[in-house]
């Protein structure tokens, strides 16, 4: 009775957290390692908080921040109860020649490794994408072509971060960016989720969690982040332009558009076409509108349940051990770059493309070229709602808001096409 | 790694980059500039009927919307005048501009204005 009673008794998680602190001060190990778990248990309350209270993009957030409250909490080694294991899907000493151990996995893998093959395999951010594009209304950019470039000149941001995350590790080696790491940290300035997981657990699995992290908190502080940019880089006068009104634009534009789209991205950069693909497949199932049913489905309940799972295992991944490193608060500040210099970039377009139509654009569209649909342009239209009560720039936004998310899938492929 | 070289690389995969990016797109903007030549025809009557939308409207926008100047946090309000001044001459807000609006009361009778739902609830 006693010894069932104490056998118990050494099985709790508070008894493998007393052991594994002790086993990490007796080894040497530094404080945040020996503190790592209950610190770890600290951050996932602060994201649930932020996601709670705060709502920071909390359909992404909660499900992150509980899978982080998950994956830390105290276990002892090898128990079977251990929901998530990271070592499987980056340590080289549990791969079979550098690739995954699927037998093991599926062997003795928890809940959360069987549901992160999605996020490992490439599964779920091109399915996201898919609702995504069911979501998206491509009629602004069509209507207006050249705001396609301000879609562009938005990744400025990834490239300059890029640069910086290589600065960072030729300068302090221990962090440990390398080309991979930098192009992983840099697509952070696509302000795509989707596209900057797909990029990361390809080339820097290890920096998955932080960079998710990292690229949805910004992305649901683009209200902040955004207009004091804004208003640096434009003048009163520019602010209050009013552009000409849209366009309409037919049913078949808006079924070519998808298809035409997938051919020439395929065309110049196959890697891209998971991402693209899937959602100018999203789109033409909109917009055929012979398929409402898929488009109900894909938008709604398929696209919630991938959230859910990616969401989850995504935070999963933030281990203390791979989580509270230098590199974490790199990233984190090197997120922040991405995100002004994309910002500018696609500000800077917006006022050459401002002179150069004598005035007919407002600048303050190229800002949503960002992608983050569709806070970027609601950012925008409310900017200039401030300067002229009855300026709409919203449509006009959207316009370098859906290239955007079309360029950050573009620079992944990049990305991915050098380095992968 | 020195932090010139590490430039150095960094700055030839940033300029392919950008540049396999930008092509991208400007090839998606020319397809586009291709879809408005052949699928979208400037409706020449619009065009011409646009002017005269326009000089109606303004005076109607002004009449229905005397007096009492707009105060700060009266943007959306605006918004949604203009939008619907814009529906109903069917013309674009470009043109409008709402100087002033005034509640006006509806005196008319409560069969009336039962009737008007009616229409308006079969409608949509």
């Amino acid at each position: 009775m006693l010894d069932a009673f104490s056998s118990f008794l050494g099985s709790t998680g508070i008894a493998a957290l007393i052991n594994n602190m002790m086993t990490a001060v007796s080894s040497g190990k530094n404080i945040l390692e020996v503190i790592g778990t209950p610190l770890m248990i600290a951050i996932a309350c602060l994201l649930l908080y932020l996601a709670i209270v705060k709502k920071f993009e909390p359909l992404l957030l909660l499900p992150i921040a509980f899978g982080v409250l998950l994956t830390n909490l105290p276990m002892f080694q090898n128990s079977s109860a251990i929901l998530m294991h990271t070592e499987f899907f980056t340590d080289p000493q549990y791969m079979i020649d550098g690739h995954l151990d699927i037998q093991r996995i599926f062997a003795e893998g928890g809940l959360l490794d069987l549901l992160y093959l999605g996020v490992k395999l490439g599964i779920y951010p091109p399915l996201i994408f898919l609702g995504i594009g069911i979501m998206t209304d491509f009629g602004p950019l069509i209507a207006n072509p050249k705001s396609i470039l301000l879609g562009a000149a938005a990744q400025f941001g990834v490239f300059i971060t890029f640069l910086g995350a290589l600065a960072m590790g030729a300068l302090i080696p221990s962090i440990g960016f390398g080309v991979n790491e930098a192009a992983s940290i840099g697509i952070i300035g696509g302000a795509d989720g989707p596209t900057a997981i797909y990029v990361t657990k390809t080339l820097a699995p290890a920096l998955l969690p932080a960079i998710a992290i990292a690229a949805y908190s910004y992305m649901a502080l683009i209200p902040v982040i955004q207009p004091p940019i804004m208003k640096l880089m434009t003048t009163k006068e520019e602010r209050s332009i009013v552009m000409e009104q849209l366009r309409p634009v037919s049913r078949t534009e808006r079924i070519l558009f998808p298809i035409i789209v997938t051919i020439v991205v395929a065309l110049i950069v196959p890697d891209a076409v998971a991402l693209v693909g899937m959602l100018m497949l999203g789109n033409l199932i909109k917009e055929s509108g012979v398929a409402d049913r898929l488009a109900k489905t894909a938008q709604n309940g398929l696209m919630n349940t991938i959230t859910i799972f990616l969401g989850l295992t995504v935070g999963a991944t933030a281990k203390a051990e791979t989580f509270l490193t230098p590199a974490t608060l790199g990233i984190v500040l090197l997120g922040l770059i991405a995100f002004c210099f994309s910002t500018a970039g696609g500000l800077l377009l917006g006022k050459l493309m401002c002179k150069l139509t004598g005035g007919k654009v407002n600048p303050l569209i190229g800002s949503a070229g960002v992608s983050a649909v569709p806070m970027a342009a609601r950012v925008s239209q409310q900017v200039g709602q401030k300067e002229n009560p009855s300026n709409f720039l919203l449509m006009h936004a959207m316009g370098p808001n859906v290239a955007g998310v079309i360029g950050s899938a573009v620079a992944a492929g990049v990305f991915l096409a050098m380095f992968a | 790694m020195t932090i010139g070289e590490a430039l150095a690389e960094g700055l030839q995969v940033t300029v392919v980059g950008l540049a396999i990016v930008f092509g991208v797109l400007v090839i998606l903007m020319l397809v586009l500039m291709a879809f408005k030549a052949i699928f979208y025809k400037e409706p020449a009557k619009a065009a011409k009927a646009l002017p005269a939308a326009q000089s109606k409207a303004l005076p109607a926008a002004q009449k229905a919307d005397e007096n009492k100047a707009e105060s700060a946090d009266d943007g959306e309000l605006v918004a949604v005048l203009t939008a619907a001044i814009a529906a109903a001459y069917s013309t674009s807000t470009y043109h409008l501009n709402i100087k002033s609006y005034r509640r006006v009361g509806n005196a008319s009778p409560e069969w009336n204005k039962a009737g008007l739902e009616d229409v308006i609830n079969s409608t949509y």
